[in-house]
């Protein structure tokens, strides 16, 4: 899979980031809109998403079969110490867990779906550490201090406690290696610096080897030099398997999907859960107001608050002004200014995804 | 290298409950199965597997039973390499450790003897100001003192200390303190510090050591003047990075260590990546770790090298299974069959290997005595070659891992035994006084440095030659003498003498590069011991997602290796996966992709006939094919859907970025060329 560094010239589109600044700006840009398209119903959409007929399966198939030849090689270079970083294009989610599920057996093995949204760190180094005692206490060989120490439950250890746990002595790093497979180590639910800092920490301990993949092409830029030395002490390998991204893309609204109403009025009710009673009483009078003054720009805000007043929902400005913070910083409620110069409110959703959003509330 | 999945082991965890992982933050795959006899159980659970797939035929059966064998021999090849890496990188990191703890020991002995004879100034002479008392000096890490008795004591009364110091009969010793790195501290609070210190200096000797990572400027920068007029530093500098590196070079390298040696386009390449990367030892040592563990993954008779210092190899040998297995992979490696002839047994592979351990003995030692029979010839006080010749040495202008590159070059190495005699060129001292010169290689003439300095020392006797002549005829010629007149003015015998040292000089020196300084390429069961494959190492060392995710999708059709897309030169063909497709339509756009025109450009690109093919390769963004006859069965929902799938991708790839607000109806490029 090696492609040489010459064939830049051959692509003949090496061009720069000026060069397109200037295509852009050369007032070709074009003024077609999405709504051009005839686009289809969103159901409709994610279900044809879903049937689509796969490309070259067999290619894709023997392109993984090929990586199996390596496998051997990974494992000889997790056991040398070092991390093994898969990168290229397509999905390499079963690549990975085929390798650890074939060639690993010797280890444990965790897996992180670093394409989630939230992963709680401290929660895996507790099965980390959980799996290390097991498979320390089945050795039999473990110092009695450690025995001693370990008694006390993982989950009410501090995250240094565990991370030095998992980095045991030299002697008994050999009885003991729990391997960590990290899908999309430069996910959503990963990406953040302190996130990056524990798991290379995790990645340096003793006990831990950790094979991990990247998609994001600027991925290596979340770590610094001592983090890619000296911690995750990464060996690269470019597997390109060109399968569909289909479960590191189940959380991206599709492009064409209707202005994404549904995911919005469904985000909004969530948030509006976890409001007061009182705070969704003053929405349910916005959004009443919105549906039934459809050609509006908005609400008034004095208009919100007599009605509000009126109900015993807020007594003062104050309490209002606390409200509509809370709206706006969610998204839920947003300001524009009234033709006659009034600020005026209303809520960024469809008439009919209000509606739903209503009956939701009501129930 | 043992097959470790066979098609059939394949078979992906079930659905269910992997779609129930997937939605898993974090799940456990499997436990450790317990120790190395379940391993091998598992081993012939796959091979028992394999029998029960194919049990009509016999043959088949004793092919698996064979190669189930060989397995089991390749498996515990696996285990004796993973040890030998063990054993020869440990030698490999203590040998480093040791060289840098040398490299430090004299400037840490010489802080040393200043720390003592600063506390005796502070002792003895208690007249002096204040400010001469207290002292700091700049040095790169921390030195390891026994005199350490405090670490920054801010928080602490300082008349406590003071009385610490009285009480615990530390009185007659400085007390040190050692600030790593200067230039990390906040001015204001080293500022109180040291001004408090100074106050106390008679009754707590304090002497600070202070480590400055940039330059000398530093505490100035820091410090405000009036606290830096109680400072009285003095400087100490620990070896350059590139000083160290030659001394790592040496030990590792050079001589023998490990046995674990690279070859010239390795080193080559170990060199610029020191010079263009960061300059820093770590990252040198991590691509040589990480050579040194592709080495031994790769190549099955690396396990040799385990034991290459002591006799254990030998031992090993006298396994006869074992033997069998090496020799069977001795006698294919490239050199041995280019070097031997006749009939391959076991004598003949351990007396290679003997012959290879002597070889790379003396390679080493050659390589380094040559420095020093050029000072043997720099002796002659001949002073106008001499500078030219060592110009390089004497000036730092030449590394050992320049000469180690050149040393290990096969070609060079070639030209240089069949050349030195005949070929003696009209050439230039190939170093520029530009330090870069040795950074860019090759720079050197053809011959290399080594060549050059052999040709040099005949070009010196082709020069005294006449010189002795005429001394002996009595009759100077003018024309002869402009080089050599100091020469010419010189007794004859001491013209004798000088020739008879130069002439043992080029001999010998010649003999040693010839006969010793092979370099490891050219000799026979090197494989054994020298990582070759450079790209491996590049690859394996220096990930490039940016360029290479990109070219993934540039030329998808060349990785995937399917009929239908290949050939098709730039055209963009129905067949090519979606988001390849997606990622070369979009390079036809500005910083700005519109999605309508994107859209519509992968419409028709799938929708292509394929009669039609050859004409449609480019597609202007801005022209539509509303009048396209479909071909296909694809219904707009499906095109849209695929649409919708590959934006998703390539968003993954962070290579666009998702409309906004104000831009709803564009996406961002991101990437621009490679």
């Amino acid at each position: 899979m090696e492609i040489n560094d010459g064939d830049e010239d051959e692509f003949g589109f090496s061009r720069n980031y000026f060069l397109a600044k200037d295509m852009a700006a050369s007032g070709k840009k074009s003024t077609h809109k999405l709504s051009d398209i005839d686009l289809v119903d969103e159901q409709e959409l994610r279900a044809e998403a879903s049937n689509a007929e796969p490309k070259h399966e067999k290619e894709i198939e023997s392109l993984m079969e090929s990586y199996k030849s390596l496998y051997s090689k990974w494992v000889f270079e997790l056991r040398c110490g070092f991390g093994l970083l898969m990168y290229g294009f397509g999905s390499k989610k079963a690549l990975i867990e085929d390798f650890a599920s074939t060639a690993l057996t010797e280890y444990s093995v965790v897996v992180i779906n670093g394409y989630l949204q939230s992963i709680n760190i401290k929660q895996v180094l507790i099965t980390l550490a959980e799996l290390l005692w097991d498979q320390l206490k089945s050795k039999r060989r473990t110092p009695s201090r450690n025995l001693s120490k370990a008694q006390q439950p993982f989950n009410t250890r501090s995250m240094d406690d565990l991370l030095a746990f998992l980095d045991g002595s030299q002697e008994e790093e050999n009885d003991g290696v729990v391997c960590v497979v990290i899908h999309n180590i430069d996910g959503p639910g990963l990406r953040d610096s302190e996130t990056q800092q524990y798991l290379a920490q995790i990645a340096s301990c003793s006990h831990i080897r950790i094979v991990a993949s990247i998609d994001h092409v600027n991925a290596p830029l979340l770590w610094d030099k001592k983090m890619v030395h000296t911690q995750f002490n990464w060996c690269w390998y470019h597997v390109p398997t060109f399968a569909p991204y289909k479960v590191e893309g189940m959380f991206f609204p599709l492009i064409l999907a209707h202005g994404g109403s549904a995911q919005s009025a469904k985000t909004a009710a969530i948030v509006l859960q976890s409001l007061t009673p009182n705070a969704q009483s003053v929405f349910k009078i916005l959004a009443e107001y919105q549906l039934s003054h459809p050609d509006e720009e908005g609400m008034p805000i004095d208009n919100l608050y007599t009605v509000s007043r009126e109900r015993f929902l807020v007594s003062s400005q104050v309490t209002l002004n606390s409200h509509l913070t809370e709206f706006k910083d969610h998204d839920l409620v947003k300001t524009r200014r009234h033709s006659d110069g009034q600020d005026c409110l209303y809520i960024p959703l469809a008439s009919e995804a209000l509606e739903k959003l209503l009956s939701d509330m009501n129930q | 290298m043992a097959p470790s999945a066979t098609p059939i082991d394949s078979s992906p965890p079930s659905t269910s409950s992997s779609v129930d992982n997937n939605l898993q933050p974090f799940f456990v795959l499997h436990k450790a199965s317990s120790g190395k006899s379940e391993r091998k159980s598992t081993g012939s659970a796959k091979t028992r597997r394999r029998i029960d797939l194919s049990p009509s035929l016999q043959m088949n059966a004793k092919k698996l039973e064979a190669k189930r064998v060989e397995e089991c021999d390749d498996d515990c090849y696996v285990n004796l390499r993973v040890e030998a890496f063990e054993i020869v990188w440990s030698k490999i990191e203590s040998t480093i450790k040791n060289v840098l703890r040398d490299v430090n020991t004299n400037v840490f002995n010489e802080i040393h003897r200043w720390v003592c004879q600063s506390f005796n100034t502070i002792m003895s002479s208690r007249t002096i100001a204040f400010h001469e008392a207290t002292q700091a000096f700049p040095i790169i890490t921390d030195a390891s003192s026994k005199q350490l008795f405090t670490g920054l004591v801010l928080t602490m009364d300082i008349s406590i200390l003071a009385s610490w110091y009285r009480e615990q009969g530390n009185y007659g010793n400085p007390v040190v303190v050692i600030v790593e790195d200067i230039e990390r501290c906040c001015g204001s609070v080293m500022s109180d510090f040291i001004l408090m210190l100074s106050e106390w200096v008679f009754k707590i000797p304090v002497i600070l050591i202070m480590g400055v990572a940039t330059t000398l400027d530093a505490p100035r920068n820091i410090l405000p003047s009036d606290v830096l007029q109680h400072l009285n530093p003095c400087k100490f500098t620990l070896g350059t990075p590139t000083e160290r590196m030659d001394a790592v070079i040496e030990a590792v390298l050079v001589k023998p260590c490990s046995g674990f040696s690279v070859s010239h386009k390795v080193a080559l390449f170990m060199r610029n990546y020191f010079a263009r990367q960061d300059g820093t030892l770590t990252s040198f040592i991590r691509a040589l770790k990480i050579a040194c563990v592709q080495h031994f993954s790769v190549e099955p008779l690396s396990f040799i090298l385990g034991g290459i210092s002591s006799e254990e190899n030998e031992q090993v040998l006298q396994d006869g299974l074992l033997l069998q297995m090496v020799l069977k992979h001795a006698f294919d490696l490239p050199s041995f069959v280019r070097n031997t002839t006749g009939e391959h047994n076991g004598e003949i592979f351990t007396h290679g290997l003997s012959e290879m351990k002597k070889l790379l003995k003396h390679w080493g030692i050659v390589v380094l005595v040559r420095p020093e029979s050029f000072l043997c010839v720099n002796s002659i006080r001949n002073d106008e070659y001499i500078d030219c010749l060592y110009e390089a040495g004497k000036y730092d202008k030449i590394r050992l891992l320049d000469l180690l590159c050149e040393a290990l070059d096969p070609e060079l190495h070639n030209f240089r035994t069949s050349d030195t005699h005949t070929k003696i060129e009209e050439d230039p001292c190939p170093f520029s006084s530009n330090y870069r010169c040795h950074q860019q290689y090759p720079v050197f003439r053809k011959g290399g440095f080594i060549g050059w300095a052999l040709r040099k020392i005949h070009e010196k006797l082709k020069e005294l030659r006449p010189v002795l002549k005429s001394e002996n005829d009595k009759s100077s010629k003018e024309d002869m003498t402009n080089i050599s007149k100091r020469q010419a003015s010189r007794s004859q015998l001491y013209m004798e003498d000088t020739k008879a040292v130069y002439e043992k000089a080029t001999i010998l020196m010649e003999c040693m590069v010839r006969d010793y300084m092979q370099p490891i390429e050219s000799i026979p069961l090197h494989e054994v011991f020298c990582f070759k494959n450079v790209e491996k190492l590049q690859s394996a060392l220096i990930g490039d997602p940016r360029r290479r995710i990109q070219v993934d999708l540039l030329e998808s059709h060349i990785i995937l290796r399917c009929r239908c897309c290949s050939g098709s030169g730039n055209t963009l063909l129905p067949t090519m996966h979606d988001t390849s497709i997606m990622y070369n339509l979009a390079q036809e756009h500005g910083d700005l992709i519109n999605l309508h025109d994107w859209y519509q450009s992968f419409k028709s690109t799938v929708l292509c006939p394929r009669s039609k093919r050859k004409q449609k390769s480019k597609q202007s963004p801005s022209k539509k094919r509303k009048n396209l006859t479909e071909p296909e069965n694809l219904s707009e929902a499906a095109i849209q859907a695929r649409f919708c799938r590959a934006v998703i991708e390539l968003q993954i790839t962070g290579l666009i970025r998702m409309p906004t607000k104000r831009r709803p109806d564009f996406v961002q490029r991101v990437a621009f060329g490679l």
